[in-house]
């Protein structure tokens, strides 16, 4: 009987290796899909859309299957990303701070590897991976280019909620604007706690900055950026001229050519061409991803908006970022509203 | 920050203000009817939502604002079509039609969006006003109130008139009454079904005006999603408001100046967490009316379906 039992014993224990090396060699070699979870449609020229185009893009790179599933919302996408599990998704991407909760606990009940945003502390080895992005050098540029070009000494930041990637943008933009015109006003305000769809608060609270003085906004948000377009489209600045529109993310040209100034661009695809990568290796899920300047990753949108002599001068800032100028990474709320101009009354 | 505390600054506050309250004053007024009658309109979101893409669809295809209204108040109604026939005259419940309604419409013009502007993203115009003479000069005040859309005028005044319907009519008492006491409205040879089903049309209506004012007027395009709850609120409005539109002018004012206020302690820079300035307009609501709307009561008849001679 005692014989046996440790028979049993090392055969347990034989199954469990071969079963964690079949895991393991899955996880190493079989990436045959990606799956893309965006709570808009991919058609926005900003976050869903340059989440859904960089997954498509890193599909056909690493000839993967594509399984991309749009207009979740902003609740619960358990039963979308047990369906994608069903169907055979290798990787999962929840692109959304929302999915943070749901998709951990469904990349551990249904063993597919999820990568999750704004969370770096959730990275789990072969699960959970984080791809906080920042791209906050290039908003840094996008508020040095805002001090040269205010005619009232005052510019804007709008958002429709304060995830890190925004936060360390506005706060990019507000430390290239001092650094550039140190008396410039910076006004701040939040459409709502996560108003990332809200077109009407994105246009009434952009409005009322601009009546408070701004004649350059700076907008992030997905679908609000659309209510923020038209709040500069058809309200003029105090001096009765045009107010501008710097935009995050994706490309707008095409969308508000008139009134849009620039755009701080990014590229994910080196990032879920990265998570590919080490899901291959086995790596995925030990390190964070992160766009930069220095591998174009981010970019600073050119449009004809602007004057030659100021893209002179921010290209030469840009410059000065690639040979090793630091712009601080900041992602705490509280402490970017610090970095705005104030009427101080009392802590927070 | 000298200027910030302008004319400019503080009449654009009044402004956001309006803008913000006059979807949830026409929703809110709708789903009041509703209650009156008897029937919870959950659906009231869904409602607002075709009411928002239709209103945006007309208005961008014929650039009329009027042509928007219409096309929603006629989507509202369609939309709220399904909720009588359900609910009114099959006696389902309330409720889970009321969701039903509301996740359909959330899905169907999410897909028409998709499939009609999800690449160009149209955008209207600025809005046609109606410029009130004098008053439209009135210092930090006239531009948000007298040099409006005249919708906005409408939705004041239709505050006013509800109240007239309510206390002065024969249609105001037999939605009372339906809500109220259906078998004595019924005993009284007035048909309850019918009283009931004209009062959700009503809430369709108003409901779809809402919605189209939100897309036309306060953002000028459309998105999936884009009326974020406003519904909801609308119901919680009038539920609190208890039969009584001028607390559903009040709440929907005192929610869009709340609005209107976050922005304003944000643009000033008053060093309190975001959050806690979110929270203001859904706090301030509720302990108004909670204080102050207390005495007045919901229709005993509220939610539930009526069956002639069911006891």
């Amino acid at each position: 009987m005692k014989q046996s039992g440790r028979k049993f014993i090392a055969g347990l224990a034989a199954g469990a290796v071969m079963a964690f090396g079949v895991v393991q060699a899955g996880l190493a070699d079989d990436v045959t899909s990606i799956a893309v979870l965006v709570p808009e449609q991919g058609t926005d020229f900003g976050w869903n859309q340059q989440g859904v185009d960089a997954a498509r893009a890193v599909a056909e790179m690493h000839d993967l299957e594509f399984m991309p599933a749009e207009g979740l919302g902003y609740g619960d996408v358990r039963p979308t990303l047990r369906e994608l599990a069903e169907e055979g998704a290798s990787l999962m991407i929840a692109h959304a701070s929302g999915y943070n909760t749901a998709a951990p606990e469904i990349a551990a009940e249904t063993g597919v590897p999820v990568a999750i945003v704004d969370s770096p502390d959730a990275i789990q080895e072969g699960l959970v991976a984080d791809y906080t992005l920042h791209g906050h050098e290039g908003a840094w540029l996008a508020g040095a280019m805002a001090a040269m070009m205010s005619r009232s000494g005052t510019v804007g930041i709008v958002v429709s909620g304060e995830p890190p990637s925004w936060n360390s943008q506005s706060a990019g933009f507000a430390m290239g604007a001092r650094a550039t015109n140190p008396d410039i006003n910076i006004i701040y305000a939040v459409i709502g706690p996560a108003a990332y769809g809200d077109v009407a608060g994105g246009r009434r609270v952009t409005e009322t900055v601009i009546a408070a003085g701004a004649d350059i906004i700076f907008g992030q948000g997905n679908g609000s950026s659309f209510g923020m377009i038209q709040a500069v489209e058809t309200t003029a600045a105090a001096d009765g001229d045009k107010v501008w529109f710097i935009d995050v993310i994706g490309d707008k040209t095409s969308q508000a050519a008139s009134h849009l100034l620039s755009s701080v661009l990014w590229n994910m695809v080196p990032v879920y061409s990265a998570m590919v990568e080490d899901l291959k290796a086995g790596t995925f899920g030990t390190v964070g991803y992160k766009i930069q300047l220095a591998d174009d990753s981010v970019q600073l949108l050119k449009t004809d908006n602007i004057p030659d002599d100021v893209w002179t001068s921010i290209m030469a800032k840009r410059d000065e970022i690639l040979s090793g100028m630091m712009i601080d990474l900041i992602t705490d709320a509280q402490e970017v509203r610090a970095l705005m101009t104030s009427i101080d009354i009392g802590e927070g | 920050m000298d200027g910030l505390l302008s004319e400019a600054f503080i009449a654009s506050l009044f402004f956001g203000a309006v803008t913000a309250g006059v979807p949830l004053l026409l929703a809110g007024l709708g789903e009041q009817v509703s209650e009156k009658a008897g029937v919870l309109n959950i659906g009231l979101e869904g409602m607002m939502l075709a009411g928002a893409f239709a209103g945006f669809a007309t208005a961008y295809a014929t650039e009329s604002f009027l042509a928007g209204f219409c096309a929603g108040i006629l989507a509202g109604m369609a939309v709220s079509l399904i909720m009588a026939v359900l609910c009114v005259v099959l006696g389902m419940n309330q409720i889970v039609v009321g969701i039903a309604i509301t996740l359909g419409a959330e899905g169907i013009t999410a897909l028409l969006h998709h499939v009609l502007y999800s690449r160009s993203y149209p955008r209207l115009s600025r809005v046609e006003t109606w410029t009130i003479p004098g008053l439209a000069d009135i210092p930090y005040v006239g531009q948000a109130f007298f040099d409006r859309n005249v919708l906005i005028y409408l939705a004041f005044a239709l505050t006013f008139f509800m109240i007239w319907v309510f206390r002065r009519t024969q249609a105001g008492l037999n939605l009372q009454a339906a809500g109220d006491a259906p078998a004595a409205l019924d005993a009284a040879g007035v048909s309850v079904t019918v009283t009931r089903f004209a009062s959700v049309l009503v809430t369709g209506c108003l409901g779809g005006l809402g919605g189209a004012y939100m897309a036309t007027v306060g953002g000028g395009l459309f998105l999936p999603f884009m009326t974020g709850g406003a519904g909801f609120i609308a119901i919680v409005l009038a539920m609190l408001a208890r039969g009584n539109p001028l607390w559903i002018l009040f709440g929907a004012f005192l929610f869009g100046a709340s609005l209107a206020l976050t922005t304003a302690l944000q643009v000033v820079g008053v060093n309190i967490p975001t959050d806690v300035i979110q929270m203001l307009p859904f706090a301030m609501v509720i302990v108004v009316l909670l204080l102050f709307a207390r005495h007045s009561y919901l229709p005993p008849a509220l939610g539930l379906p009526y069956q002639r001679g069911a006891r």
